[in-house]
């Protein structure tokens, strides 16, 4: 039966992507803390929680994406340990221009 | 026709009806009989809601089946969506309706009186649409016929099969049927005024384009030469034979037919079978627009020049503070005039405010008003304060551009449907992308309700642009539709919400969520705005006559069901007292005072805004004619000074809030 196994293998591919956009987005970014947020806010609208609840919620939600972001810039680099070898147009929509030289190098 | 020995039903779909104060006769969704002398005429006022109900009904196991087996979604979310009620259903259901009354009566003649012209093309749409939502239903199904045919080997089609098929048939009937001329057929009436002529040759030319015979062009009330040798008739007649011209030379070639404005109203059976023989003399009433020696009398006595500063009525209409006037009427009173009016006064008096006026019935005559051409982009006026900005909403386009955004948010959603079955989510996504396509019904409203909360309170994150929005609607039926479409729209957000956040571990809910969020916000702020009396002011306008009476009271009635608060009543097109007059002008003034007595005595603020002939055209003589308005008194008593203290000191009441601003 070439449509159950497809149904099958298609469920199972279906979980195991599940489980690793989960374990990814909460390793390695805050999508999952917005999306707390955003969840927090269709609440706020049907009327399942609180103005106060939400409040709560939106406050720890906030403290934790800020954490990761921190954590992700990741520790600051010992002075004198690195050259300059270009700037990189990535960075380009994060910070102002005139920083980039300055932080090109510090992810490196 | 009955009389004749034919069998006729009468069917109004004017969401206000105004079909049984014609007739004299309470009617209701059931044809009723109308006592004849010959032939049988039944009469019907359909109810829309109800018609919808009923249909539904009979087909729902068949639909939910349909949408169990096309989509993610389970019992519990089909129920809430079945639940929701459908703003804009009158257009949707009208036809279909129409199309079962006349099959159950076997009649001869089915005669139909059709709500005013922006709606009624809407409704003349409808067939295609009808189509429509049978090919997106027949697109649900396509995964389980798909799904069935690759484990059963053959697809037998079902009971949703058949209704979808009844749908498809039902569509491409009635489409066929209004374009045969043979049977159907349209006849337009409009008013011997040129704002009507405008927008008869917008509607006259988009049926031709469907292809749907217009027969003749009735022109109604049409004024006899005046008696006693009147100079306001004289004047009135003039501006009349100017739009007469007019309508010559917009529908050449086409029939035309004229009938005389009668001292009263026709109402009840004896009276119409009356007007019915001038509806049918040969002459097709030519003597009627024939010149008359009467028609040169010159105005002895000028109309006292009103005084100049802002006009007394301007804190009751419009106190500091309010965000949103809204102008509601039957059609043909007066209430572009009256919006456009009260807009250029407001905008006057307070230069440093910006005000939006805003025309949200699809067949707009406020370009023809100001006498000068507008379009969707808010434009200044020349001539008015520069903060005062005109629009004609194009709800078509406006929602194209909207729809642009829902389309790429739901492509986004599905895109994080990640891993899991392509071939599922490639059948919802086609189903969702036809929903976004077809057009809703009641897209007027709809849009209406976004612009004017995009006009008040900003969007994505901007300040807004207006401190005040005044609206000119759409005549009755659809002004109470858009004003109760914030509550029904919040339940539709509200609903789609509540399925998102169910299925959020499998779709993330992404921008279509926090679009929806923001819409929420805005609903509500919007529903609360409007049940504001210090932020919101609705005015009905109204003329002196029997049926206007009728239909304005229900009017009021219905707004204080709603809720919202009742600013003023004006009565347009009072003729001036202390003008020497004729009889007729006395008794339509004697009659639009004993009016206004009676509101008045209820506790309303009533305004009589004059009979001005020709009507005010233009920025100037718009600006003048607002000056002219003034305040009706009960017994003689002084006008009405609407003292603040006076105003409801809880925003949120509504109940009996016509009353709180009158007269002790």
């Amino acid at each position: 039966m070439i449509i159950l196994d497809t149904l099958l293998i298609g469920g199972l591919r279906f979980v195991l992507g599940k489980i690793a956009t989960a374990v990814e987005s909460e390793m390695e970014d805050d999508s999952a803390l917005r999306e707390e947020l955003l969840a927090a806010q269709m609440r706020l609208e049907l009327g399942e929680i609180s103005e106060a609840e939400y409040a709560e919620l939106e406050r720890s939600l906030l403290n934790r994406i800020s954490e990761i972001r921190s954590r992700t810039r990741g520790p600051t680099p010992k002075p004198g340990t690195f050259k300059v070898t270009g700037v990189e147009a990535t960075f380009a929509g994060e910070q102002p221009p005139d920083e980039e030289a300055e932080a090109g190098p510090r992810r490196r | 026709m009955a009389e004749a020995g034919r069998r006729v039903l009468v069917v109004s779909t004017d969401p206000a009806h105004s079909l049984g104060d014609a007739l004299a006769r309470r009617l209701g969704p059931r044809p009723a009989r109308v006592p004849t002398r010959a032939g049988r005429l039944d009469a019907v006022e359909l109810d829309a809601d109800r018609a919808l109900a009923r249909w539904l009904a009979r087909r729902r196991p068949a639909l939910r089946l349909i949408a169990e087996r096309g989509t993610y979604l389970d019992d519990e979310d089909l129920e809430a969506l079945f639940r929701l009620s459908l703003p804009g259903v009158d257009e949707l259901v009208g036809l279909v309706e129409l199309a079962r009354l006349s099959r159950a009566g076997h009649y001869d003649h089915v005669v139909v009186d059709t709500a005013p012209t922006g709606h009624t093309l809407r409704l003349l749409a409808m067939p295609e649409t009808v189509q429509r939502i049978a090919g997106v239903l027949d697109h649900m199904y396509a995964k389980h016929r798909f799904l069935a045919e690759r484990l059963g080997g053959q697809y037998r089609p079902d009971a949703s099969d058949a209704v979808i098929a009844e749908m498809e048939r039902e569509g491409r009937d009635l489409q066929v049927r209004l374009r045969d001329p043979r049977r159907a057929t349209f006849d337009w009436v409009l008013l011997p005024e040129l704002l009507a002529v405008a927008e008869a040759k917008d509607g006259v030319r988009q049926l031709d384009r469907w292809s749907m015979a217009v027969r003749e062009v009735l022109v109604n009330r049409v004024l006899p030469p005046a008696p006693d040798g009147c100079a306001l008739c004289a004047a009135r007649r003039r501006g009349e034979q100017t739009a007469i011209r007019a309508i010559r030379r917009t529908f050449p070639g086409r029939a035309l037919r004229f009938l005389p404005a009668l001292p009263r109203e026709p109402r009840g059976v004896p009276a119409l079978r009356a007007f019915a023989r001038a509806l049918a003399a040969p002459s097709r009433g030519a003597a009627l627009v024939r010149p008359h020696p009467a028609d040169r009398r010159q105005r002895a006595a000028a109309t006292p020049r009103p005084p100049a500063g802002p006009p007394a009525w301007l804190p009751v209409v419009a106190p500091p503070g309010v965000r949103l006037v809204l102008f509601a009427g039957k059609g043909g009173v007066g209430k572009t005039t009256c919006a456009a009016a009260a807009a250029l006064a407001l905008a006057e008096a307070a230069p440093e405010r910006r005000v939006l006026l805003l025309s949200t019935d699809p067949a707009h005559s406020l370009g023809d008003a100001l006498g000068t051409p507008l379009g969707d982009e808010a434009a200044p006026l020349a001539g008015a304060p520069p903060g005062l900005r005109a629009r004609e909403l194009d709800a078509e386009r406006e929602f194209r551009r909207r729809r642009e955004r829902y389309r790429t948010a739901v492509d986004e959603l599905f895109d994080t449907v990640r891993g899991g079955s392509a071939f599922d989510a490639a059948f919802d996504r086609a189903v969702v992308q036809d929903l976004i396509e077809l057009a809703p019904p009641g897209l007027d409203e709809l849009v209406a309700v976004l612009s004017v909360t995009e006009a008040l309170l900003g969007r994505d994150g901007q300040p807004p642009a207006y401190d005040t929005v005044v609206v000119d609607t759409a005549p009755t039926g659809h002004t109470v539709r858009l004003l109760a479409l914030p509550a029904a729209g919040l339940a539709w957000v509200r609903t789609l919400l509540a399925i998102l956040l169910k299925y959020r571990r499998v779709m993330r809910p992404g921008r279509l969520a926090e679009d929806l969020v923001a819409l929420s916000r805005e609903l509500r702020q919007l529903d609360r705005l409007l049940h504001d009396r210090r932020a919101t002011r609705v005015v009905a306008v109204t003329r002196p006559g029997e049926l206007p009476r009728r239909e304005t009271r229900r009017l009021l009635d219905r707004l204080q069901q709603l809720g919202l608060p009742v600013a003023a009543v004006i009565v347009n097109t009072v003729p001036p007292p202390g003008l020497p007059a004729c009889r007729r002008c006395r008794a339509a003034g004697r009659e639009a005072r004993a009016e206004a007595d009676r509101a008045v005595g209820r506790g309303r603020v009533v305004l009589l805004a004059p009979m001005v002939a020709p009507p005010p055209r233009g920025v100037r003589a718009l600006g003048h004619f607002a000056r002219t308005w003034a305040a009706a008194s009960a017994g003689g008593a002084p006008a009405p000074r609407r003292p603040a203290a006076r105003r409801s000191r809880r925003p949120g009441a509504a109940r009996g809030s016509a009353r709180v601003v009158g007269p002790e």
